[in-house]
């Protein structure tokens, strides 16, 4: 008696359930990790995205584990699932490849967001270029410093495609200003403990001879502010540079102690999520987030773009306690 | 030394005295040896301020090493002390912070309470890890694996993946401040490093760690309370590395989840360095205290010198495994 009642319930589930997928859009958003606070803003601002808030799309967030192998699990999943569409930010440029096509092959769309996958097949990609934001950052660094003198850069973990834009970024910004000589180049592979460590010895390896620190994302540029500190200089006759706009770099920038460039996290989650309610119901949309409104630079063009690039924002002390407060 | 002096020691010591002596010493001499081509080859290395800095970048490694050191004594291992650094870090620093939404209700707390909490959650982690261990006779390996990925779980979970900023300056004291110039961390280093000798080499409670991890059988016969011994390595192991925790946060200014990451690889690299065996019931603290300066200064010399530091991964495997080949050869070849 109670088996039947059981296959009963699962037969009226099976039924059931085709028929609610047809009223809302089943949306799959699937990021590299969930650990750092980057990736929290960006799941935050899609499930604040006015289309998930009022129940036309139903969005289904896949935590990626800073693996490949997950990521490509996970997509045969919302593949047997059928999912209308997928925002995917992969945590490997080349790996993330046979994702995209095990989605393209079912027909679903793919909207990239915020990291770069090798696919033709992905529908359009939403982002921000590393190498803008990589001379941004550096030319922060050498105006301040006008020009000449001695600076070390912090680099990401080495082959990773942000470490090597940026890089390509800061190295565009110092060939600009042949004078100023780089001291030290190493990785501190995006942490504020390691980088923290490396410029402690830096500044026992060249006294009084670093100007300008170059990091390549706020962590690290935290991390040699601390170095700095301890070993009781004066921070703010560095000139020190970060990319992101983690919270901890935003409030250094309020207390004057470095720069930094923001990526808009938000903006690249909602510009990829109109773009996959877009694909989802094949053209009949209109875009909901304010992020259009914000970025002129970055059109709409009915959708049909392949790449939306997501401006930069040098965060300034004009702008800084507005940034914090959307940080609450 | 030349060949003549070597031989004339071989013949002056037995061969015993000989293998007690490159047990007691070798590590200290490798030590020396490198401090020696580092301060030839570098002008800063040998500067008070370096070995400030030096001293500095161990005593985290250090502290966790200690603790990694009375475990790996009774032929344990204990895997999860880079998450329990970060778990401590972060619940410690929620009641020590002035971040308006980072922090618990009420904080900052004053520096000891944190200070406790940080301390006490380590200990729970080693007293879940030590009783499963000990009651359940799970391996040790198992154990504290489950133990890295929960105490890591528990972590973000706990601060929601987010940073904890703008800790008080009087926790951070512990991390930044100094006593006569010395750092703060340099100091609670010596001061663990003191405790743990004592304990490993005046106590009863050490000599049974010993026992324990020579002769399990022998020790039990003898009516040595294995269970109870094994249950406190693994609480001290927790407590110092919830105390590493703080440290490192107190260092950076900001409890971060990821914080602690493979920590424990380089606490096992230290112990293993200064000669404590795998197989329990043989090492000594002073040598993993050495162990951990090795890295430290290894580190520091190739930064100065502004070698990559994929070369400081490459150099500091080889020593790992040189130091055991070492031991095996001191052991069963001399």
């Amino acid at each position: 008696m109670k088996r039947w009642m059981i296959a009963l319930a699962s037969a009226t589930a099976l039924l059931a359930a085709p028929a609610l997928a047809q009223d809302k859009i089943k949306i799959g958003a699937a990021p590299y990790g969930l650990n750092a606070e980057f990736m929290q803003i960006w799941v935050a601002a899609l499930q604040e995205h006015p289309a998930v808030k009022s129940g036309e799309v139903e969005l289904t967030v896949f935590d990626g584990r800073y693996d490949a192998l997950v990521q490509q699990d996970q997509f045969k999943t919302m593949v047997t699932q059928k999912y209308n569409a997928i925002i995917f930010a992969p945590i490997d440029v080349d790996a993330g490849a046979a994702a995209v096509q095990a989605a393209a092959d079912a027909g679903i769309p793919v909207i990239g967001s915020n990291t770069r996958v090798h696919s033709d097949l992905l529908t359009s990609y939403v982002g921000s270029d590393d190498t803008i934001s990589g001379y941004m950052e550096a030319k922060t660094v050498l105006d301040k410093i006008g020009c000449k003198g001695n600076v070390v850069i912090l680099e990401g973990p080495v082959g990773q495609s942000a470490q090597i834009s940026r890089l390509e970024g800061n190295k565009k910004a110092l060939a600009e200003c042949p004078d100023v000589k780089v001291l030290e180049d190493q990785t501190a592979n995006w942490s504020r403990a390691e980088a923290q460590t490396l410029m402690e010895n830096w500044l026992t390896a060249h006294p009084n001879q670093i100007n300008g620190v170059i990091g390549q994302n706020d962590e690290m540029a935290l991390g040699a502010i601390e170095a700095i500190k301890a070993a009781k200089l004066d921070v703010k006759s560095f000139a020190i540079a970060g990319i992101d706009g983690i919270t901890d770099a935003l409030h250094a920038v309020k207390n004057g102690d470095m720069t930094s460039i923001l990526q808009d996290a938000r903006a690249q989650a909602q510009g990829a999520l109109d773009l996959a309610i877009l694909n989802a119901k094949k053209g009949d949309y209109k875009p909901q987030s304010d992020i259009w409104e914000t970025y002129k630079d970055m059109p709409w063009k009915d959708g049909k773009e392949k790449l939306y690039n997501v401006p930069w924002t040098p965060v300034t002390a004009d702008n800084v306690d507005k940034l914090l407060a959307t940080r609450k | 030394m030349s060949v003549g002096d070597k031989k004339t020691m071989q013949g002056w010591l037995g061969s015993e005295q000989r293998r007690l002596l490159i047990q007691e010493y070798g590590i200290f001499l490798a030590f020396l040896i490198l401090v020696a081509v580092l301060s030839v080859s570098n002008e800063f290395f040998l500067t008070a301020g370096n070995i400030s800095n030096v001293l500095l970048q161990t005593s985290i490694n250090g502290v966790l090493a200690i603790g990694m050191t009375f475990v790996i004594l009774t032929r344990g291992i204990d895997l999860s002390v880079g998450s329990v650094v970060a778990l401590a870090g972060i619940v410690s620093a929620s009641f020590m912070t002035s971040s308006a939404t980072a922090g618990v209700a009420g904080a900052p707390y004053p520096v000891a309470l944190g200070l406790g909490i940080g301390l006490l959650v380590g200990i729970a982690c080693g007293a879940i890890s030590g009783l499963i261990v000990s009651r359940f006779s799970v391996p040790a390996f198992v154990t504290t694996l489950g133990m890295l990925s929960a105490a890591r779980g528990m972590t973000l979970i706990y601060g929601g993946g987010r940073p904890v900023p703008a800790l008080t300056p009087a926790f951070r004291w512990i991390g930044t401040g100094d006593v006569f110039g010395i750092p703060a961390p340099v100091i609670i280093l010596a001061v663990v490093f003191a405790v743990s000798w004592w304990i490993l080499n005046r106590t009863r409670f050490g000599r049974y760690i010993y026992a324990v991890g020579g002769n399990p059988h022998a020790a039990r016969t003898s009516g040595i309370n294995i269970t109870r011994i094994q249950f406190l390595v693994y609480v001290i192991s927790g407590g110092l590395a919830g105390f590493a925790g703080m440290l490192l946060s107190a260092r950076t200014g900001s409890a971060l989840p990821q914080a602690g990451i493979a920590y424990e690889l380089d606490a096992i690299a230290a112990v293993v360095i200064g000669g404590t065996s795998l197989s329990g019931g043989v090492g000594r603290v002073t040598g993993t205290l050495i162990g951990a300066l090795i890295i430290g200064v290894m580190n520091n010399g190739l930064d100065l010198m502004g070698i990559q530091s994929y070369y400081q991964q490459v150099l500091k495997g080889a020593l790992i495994v040189g130091a055991v080949m070492l031991d095996q050869k001191r052991n069963y070849g001399a």
